[in-house]
């Protein structure tokens, strides 16, 4: 008798016990539909500040596209002061953007992938992580410091002692005395820029290469180790066929940060809308040109400075997002 | 096929070009670290942190505006865009995990990532400086969260992908409903990952130049309305570079230091915080 | 006897995978019922559906009916938080939270009940005398819950579960990860709980089903092909293809 009492008050606490928590779960459950929407709307933030660059981007560059039109592309001259009406053209600092990008891509891709081959090939165990953590931290380094660095001390370095030395070198051969030459006039040129550049995205194609490298099967490794390759035939013919996918991402990832640098660039370059084949005059980038004018800028020569913009995103967007694709491929094969 | 000393001579040549590569690498961090405490270090006292910037031609001078707008900007940009950044990581690995539009916005955000500043700066002075016909604080400190956002939307998804799931099946066994499993034992597995996620967004933005230009402009004076111009490092040093003033030059050395080394040591701290396991 | 969950032709599907063909089988009110049977006979599956664990997972979904007190628990409107918080669940890996052994526990129950900081604390001294975890940390309550060895962490689980008590609590091989000591150990402790819980005992292992359950189904490839008293299933099964996993002859 006492037992079956028991057993009913057991269900009894239990049921109140259930409803209690019912309670409570019920008052939850507001606060859990806020959450979920408050991420799910986080989340489509995303994309709308995607569309707020796009439109704010094309309304402010609209009255340049109308005032020139596709001419903005293919002009060379850039006169905001010109009366009655500003002639500008976005052909200078498209020519110093693509280029100074280029010459950096060509310093930085053979270092970076240099010492990335260093890291994971030959460095000992110990050493390997203090000197990733200092290439990394060159990229932890505000592009205005390199900017600064670059003006007061890496330019006039280049210009005293390195550059005219190189353009006596090559004053006799055939098209490189034009790209290596004219006269070291002053401490700003678009090759200090590149230089400049190159650094500042080492440490990216570095850090990608160092991921990209490791996920070289070892027993890939082991084999070709095995039959007698030396330590370059391995990279050679091993790692970097094997992570040509990652390897190339990387180097996109790169080229769009360098296409869209500013302050680094904006001081060393010269902001010369001259477009001139040596690699030693002053130049302009799309950047830098946004960066020492848009300020003071108006009206349409404001406009065409934001459709400059305009041309810069739409340029690292197309570069950014073919090197995200790349990276996502090796990502999927290293999945499988 | 040549001998196996003549390859064997190859792959060392290449090899002592990679060290070459990494011993210059090195040393390039070390000589502008060395540029910095050089030309920064004597102009360093503590009337860099009492005084105003300086007027050009005058012999004294600190950066106590510049200071003040920063820390005041970097903490606005880091407070809006860390919660919508760490609140969009989480759909993308917790409630969107198995959505058609995750991969969509999770590609979109890694454009965003490595998108240029300077391009955010147009965005937001086309989006709030026009509409609000002046420069401003806010517009600065909206320029920095939109660069925040990307950064910590990718760690927090990161890190949260890292949460084991048997973790999220047995907080949900015990009944608890999915926003609870989520912020009390998701986040906390992967804290230290997230606050790593957050100082290293902070870092980034700290020295951020190309969008404070044409949002916030700068401030010769004091100022702490938000609606107004305010003093930054970023832009006074970018100022004083510019200009002849010998005092200027100094004091945009001394800044260059201060935000350098600030950086410099979030970065660290954010990687040793992640390194140790859990951060407790 | 009384039923306590009664599993009426239940199928379910991975996508568009059977996984479970029409399970019929009663859990009996405070006894331990035990399932066996060969890797992805569909034990586990059963187990996850029981609390409806599948349901944080897209394109998998059930079909039949599951009838707890009264309520098909399958129904769409069911109340999943308060169906896990009558049915607790402890998983084959420990899964102690990243907090203190403390909070471990308090955290569920925190949020269910308004309690006093001592009504708290002898809520959480119960729970851990009832998972035999007590005397082993209660000096260490301020301890993180993975400082503690697996065998611990799992009764720290185990405590964590009965803490918020429970109507039915579902074991998921919860030795499997465990050392032959442990394993004892929660062995007794099921033992104990079956007075106040209705359990139902995943595992590998047939000598723990020997030794811990009152009732043992043995499945296969999704099927339940026989649900008796232990005794009779490892003493005289009356299906071929039990005899020949209980005799060692596949699985």
């Amino acid at each position: 008798m006492s037992t079956v009492t028991q057993t009913m008050q057991d269900t009894s606490s239990k049921n109140t016990a259930t409803q209690q928590r019912a309670r409570v779960l019920v008052g939850m459950a507001f606060g859990d539909k806020v959450f979920a929407l408050a991420t799910k709307l986080a989340a489509y933030t995303v994309l709308l500040v995607l569309a707020g660059i796009i439109v704010s981007l094309v309304v402010g560059a609209w009255p340049a596209m109308k005032a020139f039109g596709f001419e903005f592309l293919i002009t060379r001259r850039w006169a905001p002061q010109l009366e009655p009406e500003p002639v500008l053209g976005a052909l200078a600092p498209i020519y110093g953007t693509l280029v100074s990008s280029f010459v950096a891509m060509l310093i930085a891709v053979p270092f970076g992938l240099g010492i990335a081959i260093f890291l994971t090939e030959l460095c000992p165990h110990s050493l390997r992580k203090p000197i990733r953590l200092a290439i990394e931290l060159l990229a932890g380094i505000p592009s205005i410091i390199y900017g600064m660095w670059g003006f007061f001390v890496l330019g006039p370095f280049l210009a005293n002692y390195i550059e005219p030395g190189i353009v006596a070198a090559f004053a006799n051969i055939p098209v490189l005395n034009t790209i290596f030459g004219g006269e070291i006039v002053s401490n700003l040129s678009l090759f200090n820029a590149s230089l400049i550049l190159a650094i500042m995205i080492l440490p990216f194609i570095t850090a990608i290469a160092v991921d990209v490298f490791s996920t070289v099967p070892p027993v890939l490794k082991e084999a070709a180790y095995g039959i007698g390759c030396t330590t370059w035939e391995v990279v050679n013919n091993v790692v970097l066929p094997f992570t040509r996918v990652g390897v190339v991402g990387g180097v996109m990832l790169a080229l769009g940060r360098a296409l869209g640098e500013t302050m680094a660039v904006t001081f060393i370059i010269g902001n010369s809308f001259k477009i001139s084949g040596s690699i030693f005059a002053p130049s302009t980038t799309i950047s830098a040109a946004i960066a020492s004018e848009f300020a003071e800028s108006s009206g349409v020569h404001q406009s065409a400075l934001i459709l400059l913009g305009l041309l810069l995103f739409v340029l690292t967007f197309f570069v950014l997002a073919t090197a995200r694709f790349m990276l996502m491929r090796l990502e999927k094969r290293a999945g499988a | 096929m040549p001998s196996y000393a003549a390859r064997q001579r190859k792959s060392t040549i290449v090899m002592a070009l990679c060290l070459m590569a990494t011993i210059i690498g090195v040393a390039w961090l070390f000589l502008i670290l060395f540029s910095l405490l050089w030309n920064g270090l004597p102009g360093l006292s503590l009337s860099t942190f009492t005084e105003m910037t300086p007027p050009p031609g005058s012999q004294s001078g600190g950066l106590l505006n510049a200071l003040y707008g920063s820390l005041v900007m970097t903490v606005i940009g880091v407070g809006i865009g860390a919660p919508i950044g760490i609140l969009a990581g989480t759909y993308l690995a917790e409630y969107g995990r198995h959505s058609k539009m995750t991969p969509v916005i999770r590609f979109i955000n890694d454009i965003l990532l490595s998108a240029p500043s300077i391009i955010i700066g147009l965005f937001v002075y086309g989006a709030v400086v026009v509409p609000m016909r002046s420069f401003s604080a806010v517009a600065g400190s909206l320029a920095l969260a939109v660069i925040v956002i990307p950064v910590v939307v990718r760690t927090t998804e990161d890190m949260l992908l890292l949460v084991p799931n048997t973790l999220r099946e047995a907080a949900s066994a015990l009944g608890l409903p999915r926003s609870y499993v989520i912020r009390k034992v998701a986040y906390r597995a992967a804290r230290a990952g997230l606050i790593t996620g957050v100082l290293l967004a902070v870092a980034r933005v700290g020295g951020e130049t190309a969008p404070l230009l044409f949002t916030v402009l700068s401030n010769q004076f004091w100022s702490a309305n938000l609606l107004k111009p305010m003093a930054n490092l970023p832009v006074t040093i970018n100022n004083f570079i510019n200009n002849p003033d010998a005092n200027w030059k100094h004091l945009a050395w001394t800044g260059a230091l201060l935000i350098t080394v600030a950086v410099l040591s979030l970065n660290i701290s954010a990687r040793i915080f992640g390194a140790s396991k859990d951060g407790r | 006897m009384l039923e306590k969950i009664s599993v009426k032709d239940l199928k379910f599907f991975y996508g568009a995978n059977m996984a479970l063909k029409g399970i019929n089988i009663p859990l009996y009110a405070n006894k331990v019922t035990a399932f066996i049977g060969p890797s992805g006979c569909g034990k586990s599956t059963l187990l996850r559906v029981l609390n409806r664990m599948y349901d944080l997972y897209p394109a998998q979904h059930a079909e039949g009916q599951i009838v707890f007190d009264g309520r098909n628990i399958l129904d769409a409107g069911e109340d999943l938080n308060l169906l896990r918080a009558r049915i607790g669940m402890v998983f084959q890996k420990p899964t102690p939270f990243p907090m203190t052994i403390y909070d471990n526990i308090a955290f569920g129950l925190k949020l269910y009940e308004n309690l006093s900081k001592s009504e708290l604390d002898g809520r959480i001294e119960d729970a851990l005398k009832r998972a035999a975890l007590w005397t082993e940390v209660k000096d260490k309550l301020d301890a993180s819950g993975l400082s503690l060895s697996g065998g611990q962490q799992q009764r720290l689980c185990i405590a964590r579960t009965v803490a918020i008590k429970p109507e039915v609590i579902l074991f998921d091989e919860p030795c499997s990860a465990l050392d032959p000591i442990s394993t004892a150990k929660i062995e007794e402790l099921i033992d104990e709980l079956k007075h106040e819980y209705t359990i139902a005992i995943v595992t590998h292992n047939m000598q723990q089903a020997a030794r811990v359950s009152e009732y043992t189904a043995f499945m296969y490839l999704g099927e339940l092909v026989e649900f008796d008293e232990t005794s009779k299933i490892f003493t005289s099964p009356r299906d071929p293809r039990t005899q020949d996993y209980i005799t060692g002859r596949f699985g």
